[in-house]
């Protein structure tokens, strides 16, 4: 277990690390997919033809991994999908991602790769929702779609011939994000599902997130009411742009978000940061129950990354994975 | 650091305003700090602090060294700070240089007192051995190994745990006959003197934005701060160093009531920096 940065008194330690042990008696052991670390001999036959793949290396006539990991086999070919690695785009992903630079017809967007991405302008709806040509007044306008530094969600469209990386953003529910906060956590932790975008209806909250390990937790705003929006805070801006400076603050307070929902944006989030600082898989069901949890021993939105709360979490994520076994049993 | 769009800068700004930050820390509440000491055998003293994904290293070396002529009664103390390149890529190279340089002046100002020695926060009598001949030079290095905002305060407590957890060595002085003559000294190995930490002060650095103070900002609070006060406040409330940053302008009361502000808070870090410091000690014995 990495260390972590809270200080535990001294039954929390203790209770911590039964919670830690008998999460590592309940992880299967060597199953179908074996898990193996640095030096771990790979059984094979050499005698087939077996072509070492990605994490393996020939040593004294056995085949050795480099790398923590599982080892995968697709036909001839043995490799290890390493654990903990940088994230990997596949076509299809939705990601999160924030724009870096406005080039010539595209954006480009840090994704959390080891490349950046590009968003082409003729790969994304325009905000009048008309399919068209794109025409040079088009490409003149496109810092009103998307500045410098937007965070915006898009799906991976694919790798080019070049080896860049193209994303797509075709449909309503893609765009720019706002009103709300990034996370980064390690990629590893999302698991690609059917979906990725979630609307909390109780609390008002958006929640997205990106296989790329950028999640985003921010205010609902329903599709299509986004791009209206901006609209009118154009307008506003420049109308009242002079009014606006005269009455200031204040006024500015009452376009933030309500406090309740801002609550919830946070009490989420923090739920986030503590699954991912343990090291837990990042799933909807996951967040909701922590979230919930929180609720139900009455912690306060900044006590959740204290202490006692890490502790509960992890004896909470034990009695999940217990009743999920009974369950199959 | 990466910029923020105008959608994350605005919810930022609301979180101050409606006293709920992203974090759900209210407007004067600290992160958690966590506390290590004794990090680096080959130092006197050494203390790494963790405020967030703030992290911070001070280590305190102790050499022997002749007094100041002008200051015959009195040790010598130098505080540096080093920005690592592994917190920020804009670090590396000669790129932190100046953020290394500010957050040693300020600690400077804030630790030491003015010129004369007058008003330091570490006292520096308590370093002379034979006076105007032989006393303890302290070298205070600190290295910024994260940077997530509200440097300042993490490097003064780390210095101040650092401090705490200080062995100085005992010396014994054979003063020779001529009064010219260089003493004879003899360091022990085996006997260390605790260094006195209880007048080393705190900082607390109150950061504006819009309207509010907040303390303990995060680099992305920094971003959108308009100044910056950094108050230096010892265990009996008293006002040991101020700095301010940030280009606009204040009050005058705005800024008494800043002092005030970052008063109040500094009662509770230090009760909370202490009872850290007790664990880390006790965990660092076993």
């Amino acid at each position: 277990m990495r260390d972590l940065q809270v200080s535990f008194s001294q039954t929390q330690r203790v209770r911590f690390q039964s919670a830690l042990q008998q999460l590592k008696d309940l992880s299967p052991g060597s199953g179908p997919a074996a898990t193996v670390v640095v030096a771990d001999s790979i059984p094979v036959n050499l005698e087939d033809s077996v072509l070492k793949g990605h994490g393996t290396a020939e040593s004294d006539g056995q085949l050795v991994a480099t790398v923590c990991g599982v080892v995968e086999r697709v036909n001839k070919l043995v490799y290890v999908r390493p654990f903990r690695a940088r994230y990997k785009p596949e076509i299809g992903d939705i990601i999160v991602g924030r724009v870096i630079e406005v080039a010539p017809k595209r954006w480009r967007l840090e994704i959390n790769f080891s490349q950046d991405a590009v968003l082409m302008l003729s790969s994304m709806n325009l905000p009048d929702g008309i399919q068209r040509r794109r025409t040079a007044v088009d490409e003149l306008n496109m810092r009103s779609i998307f500045e410098e530094d937007d965070v915006i969600c898009a799906e991976v469209r694919g790798f080019q011939h070049d080896g860049s990386l193209q994303l797509q953003a075709r449909s309503q529910k893609y765009g720019k994000l706002e009103r709300g906060q990034l996370l980064t956590v390690p990629p590893y932790l999302v698991k690609r599902r059917k979906q990725h975008f979630h609307h909390l209806e109780d609390d008002g909250v958006d929640l997205i997130v990106g296989c790329n390990g950028y999640i985003w937790v921010g205010e609902h705003l329903e599709t299509g009411e986004n791009v209206m929006l901006e609209d009118q805070d154009n307008h506003m801006e420049k109308d009242g742009k002079s009014n606006l400076k005269l009455k200031g603050d204040q006024d500015e307070e009452g376009t933030f978000t309500s406090v309740e929902t801002r609550r919830s944006i946070c009490r989420i989030a923090n739920a986030i940061r503590l699954l991912s600082a343990l090291g837990f898989t990042l799933s909807l069901e996951a967040i909701i129950d922590t979230v919930e949890l929180s609720f139900a021993s009455n912690i306060s939105v900044k006590d959740m990354l204290a202490a006692e709360f890490y502790v509960q979490t992890a004896e909470r994520e034990v009695e999940r994975r217990v009743s999920k076994l009974r369950k199959k049993a | 650091m990466v910029g923020l769009s105008s959608g994350e800068k605005h919810f930022i700004r609301g979180g101050i305003a409606q006293d709920l930050r992203s974090d759900g820390r209210q407007r004067l509440n600290y992160r958690p700090v966590s506390v290590e000491v004794g990090v680096i055998p080959q130092a006197n003293g050494s203390a790494r602090v963790r405020l967030g994904a703030t992290d911070v290293i001070a280590s305190i070396k102790a050499e022997l060294g002749r007094p100041d002529p002008l200051r015959p009664d009195k040790g010598k103390v130098s505080i540096f700070v080093d920005c690592s390149p592994t917190a920020e890529p804009k670090f590396e190279g000669r790129g932190g240089e100046d953020l290394s340089t500010e957050l040693s002046v300020a600690l400077q100002r804030c630790l030491l007192g003015g010129k004369s020695g007058a008003g330091a926060g570490i006292d520096l009598s308590s370093l002379m051995i034979a006076e105007g001949k032989i006393c303890w030079d302290l070298y205070i290095d600190a290295l910024v190994v994260s940077s997530d905002g509200n440097l300042l305060d993490a490097l003064a407590a780390a210095i101040k745990v650092g401090l705490s957890n200080t062995g100085i060595p005992k010396v014994t002085v054979d003063l020779g006959t001529a009064p010219d003559d260089q003493p004879e000294v003899d360091v022990s190995d085996e006997e260390f003197l605790q260094f006195d930490t209880s007048g080393v002060p705190l900082i607390v650095t109150v950061t504006k934005v819009g309207r509010h103070y907040i303390v303990d900002a995060t680099s992305e609070e920094e971003s959108q701060m308009s100044t910056a006060v950094s108050v230096s406040v010892n265990k009996r409330g008293h006002i040991c160093g101020m700095t301010k940053r940030g280009g606009a302008g204040l009050d005058s009361s705005v800024i008494l009531d800043m002092i005030s502000v970052a008063k109040h808070v500094s009662e509770h870090l230090l009760s909370v920096l202490d009872s850290e410091i007790a664990v880390a000690e006790a965990a660092a014995m076993s």
